[in-house]
């Protein structure tokens, strides 16, 4: 008996070895421990035995039936981890194919840049503010100091309607409107994006249509100097910390004094490029203390209070901002610019 | 504006080269906007003598010339023109120079023979070929045979003074002139004014008054008409010197009366103009409105309309000229003029601006009477004309002027104090600094001890206030010595308005939905509304024109956004760009009446178009063309998104939209949006062939249904209970019919309910269709029974059957 165990053994040991995969290796656990298995078969002759006999040979067969499960235990792991193996390898995919994606559209380029100037000037404590753009000449050019025949129109001719509504030519005739509609001398601190309108060719600097910021800020004792820490600290913000500013006396009907205020040129840092025609600078703003006059005719009182105002082109700072050569491109609203942003 | 360098030292001396005075002039308010050096890459071309020609062995075009140079040694030049000969003087463009045309000079083998350089023609000196007699305009440029040989011809051509060119603001007038700049000059340099002495002297006997007289009878637009009156005058050209300094500022020298005139109009800022006095019929002048319709025969020989509020100088009989702008045909100056008489008034900037834009004709003379001249300097310039040429020996000075004025001009003061100054620019200017900055600019001051007196000279219209005084100080102080601070005042809180907000979230959830957004003119064109099939008396239609479009392609302000995006689409499908996801936000201009007496209402519209596949293009994506669906769906969750919800869906119409594939939704009676697919003409149209699907709403409409805040509900404790139903009806009957009566009859317990099939064809019967439904019940209170459901889901059914003539699929 004891040498029909051994002889079991060493014939499971080698079939449970050669076992090449877990449907093999349960027929041989079958065939070995099963209830009708061979070692089982075994236990069950035991009865024939001597009754001193039994629990030493009782003791062998659980030895090998031990021997046997922890051999079984190991060559399952061992299957179970290279059918693992096999299958992963066989669910290998090419992950350098493209992914399916989710398209997501762009805002305009334009809409981008007057988004970061209107977050800029938020935090500076300016509400945005809003008017027709089909305006009165009123609003657009008297209440701004412009009367009828004044030199200064000549710099933006307008699109008229009637004689006296046009196409606003600039965003400033908010800075009346929105005077006229506060308590007079209550501060004021806006600025007012929008679509302005001049009679200009199309080409790759004009444009008919093109998009304004003008700024506001009234209150006691508003000063030049403060006019230009305001923009100063803007203008660092759109086009970084180094940025350099540089104001230059001008002559706008409804701000004295006036300046036009450039830019180190952002693409070459002030060396002089062909985008700043060999300057160093770039011309990006128009501003100036309000006139007094400006002030009186929206009911505020220039002794009491004084304030500056400020204006700039969006498209201008998008064509810097992104290195844009051609104005043309914002309203050709090609998909193949638009995707760019 | 534009003034040679050379004039400018004729009264002020300075060191600063052309450049750097440019910068400190334009950095002080005077924007110079070009520096020209009309020598430019002349620098190393120099006059040199041919002392031989030799013809070349190896070319029969090609000569060689041996050109003294100036140097102990002469030099070979081959050339190739043929106007050249020995003993001339020509300009030679020596190895090194780089002409202004671009090309650069070096030593180089002409068929075998070196050569050291070229000799020039006009054209390649960049000479006005214009003023050449014809011989010149072509071969080598000959030089006089007394020439120097060996020096620059530069300056042998007087090209070596460079002209500064102003773009000068409208405030400025009196920087249109020597004098004015020269002040500027003064005030930035600190250097002395050397102004010249005018002074004439009355050589002629004859009184102008006793034969020649003047007359306002239009005082708003003359304010000062004053004239002297020349005898024996002698018509020829003007000295070499003012030719030159009237080429500098890009006049064209014409005759010494003429040029005189430009001369001091051009130094002292005053237009003038030249009569010949035998020609004025009465020897008078009058000043005055011209009568509607009346002729005039102006000095190019052209005859014009007069309209009757222009101003006209006019002598007993006829118009004699468009006053400031153009004098008359018969009243100018030729050769046989003898007598002159020079005319210095002061005209209305804003009525000669009006004249000059109506006849199209803008001069020099008119662009300073538009801006505004001195009336006080008048007089100074009829003195310096006639001194001018009294010093040509060009005529003899009659005694006396003319001069009606009844008005003289009020002298303007402004007090100031220096704190108010120093308050409104942010800067600690000392007094003393102020008073000699004004002072410099010939503003002369009186210290009050309380305040400052300034005296504004007549020639600064531009300066009635305290802000304009702090301008004088503070650009000539400088703008860049100014401080840069931070408003002291009370902090504001910076807000934008609930629609600004919307405004911006329904374009962030439009770009997170795969659209582009869009900027387009506010411009449109009638012939869109043809193309979009908007029906003829649609209040579309009715667009505020512009009187003065910029061409003939945008004649009307639009009212529809749609016609905008149209066009955007029309030219993405140009370039070829196919799969077009797009939408914009703008405005939209809505007449009142017509024509417009009032300001258009403007509305907000929110519009786009969908057209091509769905997916991006990819190897795992399903190559589909979109369709109504995809561009409801982008609706629905828009609104949903947007916390505009309970609103219907109804089939309905629009112009531009398919009329069977029109949804319109709609809250109450008000329209919300309205999708559909692009209607087949109007695709025919825009030559567009496959289905396009545009949207439209208004936003102001849209706001007025946005939840104003969201709640949030807890989530349910028990257990909900799907179920599915499936129906068969007509084929004609909507989903949305059917949604709403399972809605309506389904109790309380409904929370959920999905439309996931719609089918027609095979095991059902022709012309109906079966739209199946999963139905979710809970209830937050307990777990919902079988039996609870079975009881709402026949009334669901009963109520198909009922209004939907609806069977059950089994």
């Amino acid at each position: 008996m004891e040498q029909q165990l051994s002889q079991i053994k060493s014939e499971a040991m080698a079939a449970i070895k050669a076992a090449e995969n877990l449907t093999v290796l349960n027929e041989q656990r079958v065939k070995y421990l099963g209830k009708k298995g061979s070692l089982t078969a075994i236990l069950r002759g035991m009865g024939k035995l001597p009754a001193e006999d039994r629990p030493r040979v009782g003791q062998l067969v659980n030895d090998v039936r031990k021997e046997l499960e922890t051999v079984l235990d190991e060559q399952q792991s061992a299957l179970k981890e290279a059918e693992l193996t096999n299958r992963l390898a066989s669910e290998k995919i090419d992950v350098t194919l493209p992914g399916r994606r989710q398209e997501i559209g762009h805002l305009h380029p334009l809409t981008l840049t007057l988004n970061k100037l209107k977050t800029i000037f938020k935090s500076m404590g300016y509400s945005i503010a809003e008017g027709p753009q089909i305006e009165t000449d009123y609003f657009n050019f008297e209440a701004l100091n412009l009367p009828k025949d004044h030199p200064a129109r000549d710099m933006q001719d307008s699109f008229y309607i009637t004689e006296d509504i046009l196409m606003r030519t600039q965003t400033s005739p908010v800075q009346a409107r929105t005077m006229q509609s506060h308590e007079p001398n209550s501060p004021i601190r806006i600025i007012a994006p929008g679509r302005v309108y001049r009679r200009d060719d199309y080409d790759a600097t004009h444009s008919p249509m093109f998009t304004q910021v003008e700024g506001l800020c009234i209150d006691k004792d508003i000063r030049f100097s403060d006019l230009k820490g305001t923009l100063t600290t803007a203008m660092r913000q759109v086009f970084g910390k180094d940025l350099e500013l540089r104001f230059r006396p001008s002559f706008f009907p409804f701000t004295e004094p006036s300046a036009e205020v450039d830019i180190s040129c952002v693409m070459c840092h002030g060396k002089g490029c062909r985008v700043c025609k060999g300057t160093g600078w770039l011309e990006v703003l128009g501003a100036g203390m309000v006139h007094p006059r400006v002030l009186e005719m929206s009911g505020y009182d220039p002794k009491q209070v004084s304030g500056f105002a400020f204006g700039m082109g969006v498209e201008r700072i998008a064509m810097l901002s992104y290195g844009i050569e051609d104005l043309r491109l914002f309203f050709d609203n090609d998909l193949r610019f638009l995707k760019q942003f | 504006m534009q003034v040679s360098i050379k004039w400018l030292k004729d009264y002020i001396d300075f060191n600063e080269t052309a450049e750097k005075l440019a910068d400190m002039l334009t950095m002080a308010g005077v924007p110079v906007e070009n520096v020209i050096d009309p020598g430019e890459g002349l620098d190393k071309v120099i006059t040199g003598r041919i002392e031989k020609i030799e013809p070349h062995q190896d070319s029969d075009h090609l000569q060689i010339c041996t050109m003294n140079v100036g140097n102990s040694e002469n030099i070979i030049i081959v050339t190739g023109a043929q106007n050249v000969a020995e003993g001339q003087i020509v300009p030679v463009a020596m190895v090194g120079a780089h002409l202004p045309n671009g090309m650069k000079i070096s030593k180089g083998k002409l068929r075998g023979v070196m050569s050291y350089g070229m000799l020039c023609s006009a054209q390649e000196l960049k000479l006005d070929l214009e003023t050449l007699p014809e011989n010149q305009k072509t071969g080598i440029f000959i030089l006089p045979a007394d020439t120097t040989v060996g020096i620059n011809v530069k300056d042998h051509l007087g090209l070596n003074d460079k002209v500064l060119e102003f773009e000068l603001t409208a405030n400025r007038s009196d920087c249109f002139s020597v004098f004015g700049l020269v002040r500027e000059i003064a005030a930035l340099t600190g250097n002395k004014i050397k102004w010249p002495n005018i002074a004439v002297k009355e050589d002629e006997p004859t009184k102008i008054s006793d034969c020649f007289s003047a007359e306002i009878k239009d005082h708003d637009l003359c304010s000062r008409f004053s004239t002297r009156m020349l005898k024996n005058v002698k018509i020829g050209p003007s000295p070499e010197w003012m030719q030159q300094r009237l080429d500098g500022a890009g006049i064209r020298p014409i005759n010494n009366v003429v040029d005189v005139t430009n001369f001091v109009m051009i130094e002292l800022g005053q237009p003038m103009h030249a009569y010949d006095y035998d020609e004025i019929s009465g020897q008078k002048l009058t000043a005055r409105r011209a009568v509607e319709g009346e002729l005039l025969h102006t000095l190019d020989d052209t005859s014009r309309k007069a309209k009757k509020d222009m101003l006209v100088i006019a002598d007993s009989e006829k118009a004699a000229g468009l006053a400031g702008i153009m004098g008359g045909f018969e009243t100018e100056i030729s050769e046989k003029t003898t007598t002159v008489i020079l005319e210095s008034a002061k005209f209305y900037g804003p009525s000669i601006r009006r004249t000059a834009r109506a006849c199209g004709l803008s001069s020099e003379a008119s662009g300073r009477f538009e801006r505004g001249t001195d009336s006080e300097n008048t007089l100074r310039a009829l003195d310096r004309a006639a001194q001018l040429l009294q010093e040509m020996g060009a005529c003899n000075v009659c005694t006396g002027i003319v001069d009606v004025y009844p008005q003289p001009q009020q002298s303007i003061t402004v007090n100031f104090t220096p704190e108010q100054i120093n308050q409104h620019l942010g800067t600690a200017i000392p007094k003393q600094t102020m008073i000699d900055i004004l002072n410099k600019l010939e503003i002369k001051t009186t210290d009050n001890g309380a305040d400052i007196t300034a005296y504004i000279p007549s020639w600064r219209n531009d300066i009635s206030c305290m802000q304009d005084i702090s301008e004088e100080i503070s650009r000539i102080y400088g703008f860049d010595n100014i401080a840069a601070t931070l408003p002291s005042g009370a902090a504001l809180q910076g807000s934008q308005s609930e629609q600004q907000t919307f405004i911006d979230k329904v374009k962030d959830l439009m770009c997170s939905m795969g659209l582009y957004e869009t900027v387009s003119f506010a411009f449109t064109h009638p012939s869109m509304f043809d193309k979009l099939n908007v029906p003829a008396e649609h209040h579309i239609r009715q667009a505020v024109p512009i009187m003065n479009p910029l061409t003939d392609d945008y004649p009307l302000v639009r009212t529809c956004l749609l016609t905008s995006v149209m066009e955007n689409l029309a030219r993405n499908f140009a370039h070829k760009n196919n799969d077009v996801k797009i939408f914009e936000v703008a405005s939209v201009f809505q007449p009142v009446n017509l024509p417009v007496t009032e300001l258009p209402v403007e509305k907000t519209k929110l519009a786009g178009a969908l057209t091509g596949r769905r997916n991006q293009l990819g190897w795992n994506q399903s190559n589909d063309n979109l369709d109504f669906f995809d561009a409801k769906g982008i609706i629905e969750e828009l609104l949903e998104k947007l916390a505009i919800t309970r609103y219907t869906v109804e089939a309905g119409e629009h112009f531009a939209m398919h009329p069977g594939k029109t949804a319109v939704f709609k809250k109450g009676r008000d329209i919300i949006f309205q999708v559909g697919e692009l209607h087949p003409s109007a695709a025919v149209a825009f030559g567009i062939t496959k289905p396009v699907y545009i949207f439209s709403a208004d936003i102001e409409t849209l706001i007025k249904y946005q939840a104003k805040a969201v709640k949030s509900k807890s989530l349910p404790k028990y257990p909900a209970v799907s179920r599915d139903l499936a129906v068969i009806v007509d084929s004609t009957v909507d989903a949305g019919l059917i949604q709403k009566t399972i809605t309506k009859s389904a109790g309380q317990y409904l929370v959920n309910l999905d439309l996931f099939d719609v089918y027609e064809g095979k095991q059902i019967e022709d012309g109906k269709k079966s739209m199946a439904f999963s139905l979710m019940f809970q209830a937050n209170e307990k777990t919902l029974t079988d039996e609870e459901i079975d009881i709402h889901f026949s009334k669901i059914t009963a109520e198909l059957e009922k209004s939907c003539n609806a069977v059950l699929r089994s």
